[in-house]
């Protein structure tokens, strides 16, 4: 299996007023298409850090990061947006779904963005999309009317509807009561299995991430290892919040 | 990508919603969108009704005038008088290459003036009258004629003045109650009491001029009813102005033959300045009845009219003579079923009128009392004297005949084309200070008769007072004969010859020229027609300045232009206003959203797609609430144009072009609307949008404190 992203020593640093704060030092790993992948550290670790630059929407102050074989770096703000669209599924902490709008066309609006589809085709795409997250019933639902599981299973199918080869997952069930976040945890594992799309998402949850087929442990920036695959397999002990 | 339109739209919709801030900034632009589309469909429709009155009474399309005159033409007058213009050089040059610019009709020769008109009192033509039946009668007698008939016109006439001089004497007693005793004129007390008396009359006819002499000196000037009229005037070449004004109709009397000298009066200003002041008041309470729907128990002015015609009644009893009022006491006698010796008071109880009675009264003065009466102080066919200032300042007169009165269609009732009179040019000429032709021709037999010769200035002392110059004439002692006098200028022509006399189209435009009004066949051709004069007149160094018709009428004309600029004030201020707003409530909205701007950014929605989502939401806002105010300004002007909006004072005539105006709502007063929504909503988003473009999508990483 070929990798779909691979990062090399890479450094980011954020400036506040003067102060230069590093988030990640000097951080390389590789993922493969169809892992299920888990970041994991405790908070300010750096692995929101590491998910933006792998997602594409933040740019390393050094290093590399390729992302479906090609280097981000060398791409323009627009190309980068198009990559995302393409490849790459979002889903959020706190969902982010846009008020506004049905489920229905929450789970569309990436697919209008592309404009590929016809109207019927789309459809097509979302109710099957909804109908594997268990919502199909509810797709003219507006968010602000579902429970926050079923928020987050509107995102999973949003990040999904394009069939992007990689998801982002930042912290996906830290909004959830445990058992509602391991039904998502279920789902996402149960649509790598179906689909075989690789998903990376972070968190600092022990049951999540024993999920997990690979456990990258960071701390202070930097990867202390990584473990796996196991289910339950035993956390490193530096990797412990 | 129409569905990509689709979800923006609907996003847009739905935002809309969603806050209250958006419902005022939507009342503020449907306010504004109502106010552009009401206010500039009236001001157009304004613009269009003056313009047919401008141009269809006196201006025609455009106005040439010599580019040498020191002021600016104004056809309506200045802000003071009327502006000094210079001559156009060669007028009949003038008309010939005009009217070979496309879509010029015709070109019609003007020149405006103002003069004073005199006319004497009722004393004085009582006394004419009275002047002229004693010499009938003395030459009826003299030839040994029947004078029966004669003798009686003169007791009739007689009669007359007796009644005058007893309205004076009751006008003394009256002023002697309020003057004091010094401010009497003992010499006309005196002259007033030898007149009442029967010994004066009895002595009458045993010499009647000196009696009439002493009741012209003395008695005459003690009524004051005699007036000064103002009258504004054009003088034009009457045919083709006829002819190019359609909208021009004769009212009284029949249009000035063509060619002759003459006339027409304002119908408006014969009306209210010229008629019998009783009687033009009994016409304004008749109007505001019928009319106006008014009653005189409701209203002050016509309740101020009724309480005018029952004390004035002086004016009615000055006109009549003994046999005259014997009629009239006998005639309104019969119709009040009263039985009253006294006329004023008679009149006073016929003009005491209501709502009820009215009607009926009119009637009764039209019917009865006024085939007695002169009801205008000018008749169709009188001789008028015009006397007015020439340019250089001295004093001209010219005899014109009255053929009749004039209005415009629509423009009835209003004073501003209604004091503007119609003249000859060759009597606007006389009374402009200009040589006419024949004056010219008379002014060198008049010079070759008296001897008189140019004399330069530097030798005028020495030819008038010193030197051995001879003569021209000496003076003597001796009585003037008229005749001898008046022989070598040919006074027949002086006078009724020049009344009578045709003139040819060649010799009426041959000659001063102020001002020419060009009528056109498509008055869009206007701004065409102007460029091509202008480019003509330069070419052929015709020196002529070029109008439009709202430069030509001066304030009024730029009217329309002020109020368009008003109103674009108060627009622009609404709009600056909604500007404002929006900016930011934009930048609110744009701040709450930034999560979900960041989340449409991560999940792959371009700059671009950020950018229209924010300045569609606007104009989605500002098309939905302007297409509401557009369509109430619609209703409104819908309404205005089924039901019109009706001159609510004589003035407003003018500017309606008529009774009643029914404004119009054209296309372009919405597109206007519609564009400065668009520019209004584009400008005040822009920032928000650029805010809401650099949106990073990290935002949508950040997890919600």
């Amino acid at each position: 299996m070929g990798s779909i992203v691979s990062i090399d020593n890479v450094v980011k640093e954020y400036h506040l007023g003067k102060v230069i704060v590093p988030a990640l030092r000097g951080v390389s790993l590789e993922v493969h298409e169809g892992e299920f992948i888990s970041i994991a550290g405790p908070s300010g670790s750096g692995k929101t850090t590491l998910l933006n630059l792998i997602g594409c929407v933040d740019t390393a102050t050094s290093g590399k990061v390729e992302v479906a074989g090609r280097d981000t770096a060398t791409l323009t703000e627009r190309q980068r947006t198009s990559l995302r669209l393409d490849t790459i599924g979002f889903i959020f902490q706190s969902f982010n779904l846009v008020a506004v709008l049905s489920v229905f066309q929450n789970v569309e609006f990436p697919l209008l963005l592309q404009g590929r589809l016809k109207a019927a085709d789309r459809k097509a795409q979302v109710m099957s999309l909804l109908d594997q997250v268990g919502l199909s019933s509810h797709a003219k639902h507006r968010p602000s009317e579902l429970s926050g599981g079923q928020r987050q299973r509107v995102a999973v199918a949003r990040a999904l509807v394009t069939e992007p080869k990689l998801v982002l997952a930042d912290e996906p069930t830290a909004n959830l009561d445990s058992a509602t976040g391991q039904n998502i945890i279920d789902l996402m594992k149960a649509l790598n299995q179906r689909r075989g799309t690789t998903f990376i998402f972070s968190t600092h949850d022990a049951k999540v991430m024993s999920h997990a087929n690979a456990i990258w442990q960071l701390a202070d920036g930097k990867i202390l290892g990584k473990s796996g695959p196991v289910a339950g397999a035993p956390i490193p002990a530096e990797a412990r919040p | 990508m129409i569905g990509h339109w689709v979800v923006l739209v609907q996003i847009a919709f739905r935002n809309l919603f969603s806050s209250f801030i958006n419902l005022v900034i939507g009342v503020i632009i449907a306010v504004g969108t109502m106010l552009v589309v009401v206010g500039g469909a009236m001001l157009d429709s304004l613009d269009t009704a003056m313009s047919r009155s401008i141009t269809g009474s006196l201006a025609g399309h455009i106005q040439v005038y010599s580019a040498a005159s020191k002021d600016e033409l104004a056809i309506y007058g200045g802000m003071t008088d009327d502006p000094s213009l210079a001559a156009v050089d060669d007028f009949p040059k003038v008309k010939r290459l005009l009217l070979g610019v496309p879509h010029v009709k015709t070109v019609v020769p003007m020149g405006i003036n103002g003069a004073l008109l005199m006319s004497g009192n009722t004393v004085d033509l009582t006394l004419a009258k009275l002047r002229g039946a004693v010499k009938a009668r003395d030459a009826a007698t003299a030839s040994g004629a029947p004078a029966a008939d004669l003798a009686e016109q003169v007791d009739s006439q007689k009669a007359h003045i007796r009644q005058i001089v007893k309205v004076l004497v009751e006008d003394a007693a009256k002023a002697s109650v309020l003057a004091d005793s010094h401010a009497v004129d003992d010499e006309a007390k005196q002259a007033l009491a030898t007149v009442s008396t029967e010994p004066f009359w009895e002595g009458f006819d045993r010499d009647p001029y000196s009696a009439l002499e002493l009741l012209e000196n003395k008695i005459a000037p003690l009524v004051s009813d005699a007036d000064m009229l103002y009258v504004r005037y054009v003088g034009t070449d009457l045919d083709a102005y006829q002819r190019a004004f359609d909208r021009m109709q004769v009212v009284d009397g029949q249009p000035v033959p063509a060619g002759r000298r003459g006339f027409l009066f304002p119908k408006f200003q014969y009306e209210e300045q010229l008629k019998l002041k009783t009687a033009r008041r009994l016409d304004r309470i008749k109007e505001g009845l019928t009319e106006s729907g008014k009653t005189i128990a409701g209203d002050s002015e016509l309740q101020r009219f009724v309480r005018e015609n029952q004390a004035q009644t002086r004016e009615i009893v000055l006109q009549l003579d003994g046999l005259k009022t014997r009629t009239a006491l006998a005639r309104l006698n019969a119709a009040l079923h009263s039985n009253e010796t006294d006329l004023p008071t008679l009149l006073t109880r016929l003009f005491t009128t209501d709502d009820q009675n009215f009607m009926d009264r009119y009637r009764i003065f039209y019917e009865q009392l006024a085939p007695l009466l002169e009801l205008y102080r000018v008749r169709i066919g009188d001789m008028l004297t015009v006397k007015a200032f020439t340019r250089s300042g001295y004093v001209q007169s010219v005899n014109v005949k009255v053929y009749g009165t004039f209005e415009f269609k629509g423009l009835e009732k209003s004073p501003l084309s209604g004091v503007t009179g119609l003249m000859d040019l060759m009597s606007f000429r006389d009374l402009y200070g200009y040589l006419s032709a024949d004056k010219r021709d008379e002014l060198r037999v008049l010079q070759a008769a008296s001897g008189a010769k140019a004399v330069a200035r530097e030798n005028a002392e020495a030819e008038l007072f010193g030197g051995g110059g001879p003569v021209v004439a000496e003076a003597k002692e001796g009585s003037i004969d008229e005749k001898a006098q008046l022989s070598g200028l040919k006074k027949a022509k002086k006078s009724e010859d020049l009344v009578a006399r045709i003139y040819t189209p060649g010799e009426i435009e041959d000659g001063v020229v102020l001002n020419a009004a060009v009528v056109l066949d498509d008055p869009k051709a206007l701004p065409q027609a102007i460029k091509a004069i202008s480019e003509l007149s330069a070419k052929e160094h015709l020196g002529l300045k070029v109008e439009s018709w709202q430069q030509a009428s001066g304030l009024l004309g730029e009217f329309v232009l002020a109020a368009k600029g008003i109103l674009y004030f108060a627009v622009t201020i609404i709009f600056v206003v909604a500007v404002v707003v929006i900016n930011n409530a934009m930048m609110m909205a744009t701040l709450q959203r930034t999560q979900t701007l960041g989340t449409m950014r991560a999940i792959g929605a371009q700059r671009s797609f950020i950018v229209s989502m924010v300045l569609l939401e606007t104009l989605v806002l500002g098309l939905l609430f302007g297409s509401a105010g557009a369509a109430a300004g619609a209703a409104v002007m819908a309404k205005l144009h089924a039901t019109g909006i009706g001159a609510w004072s004589d003035a407003v005539y003018f500017f309606f072009s008529g009774p009643r105006i029914y404004p119009s709502l054209g296309a372009g007063n919405v597109v206007a609307a519609f564009l400065i929504i668009l520019v209004v909503s584009v400008v005040s988003t822009l920032y928000p949008a650029l805010i809401a473009m650099r949106v990073s999508p990290v935002t949508a990483m950040q997890a919600e404190e």
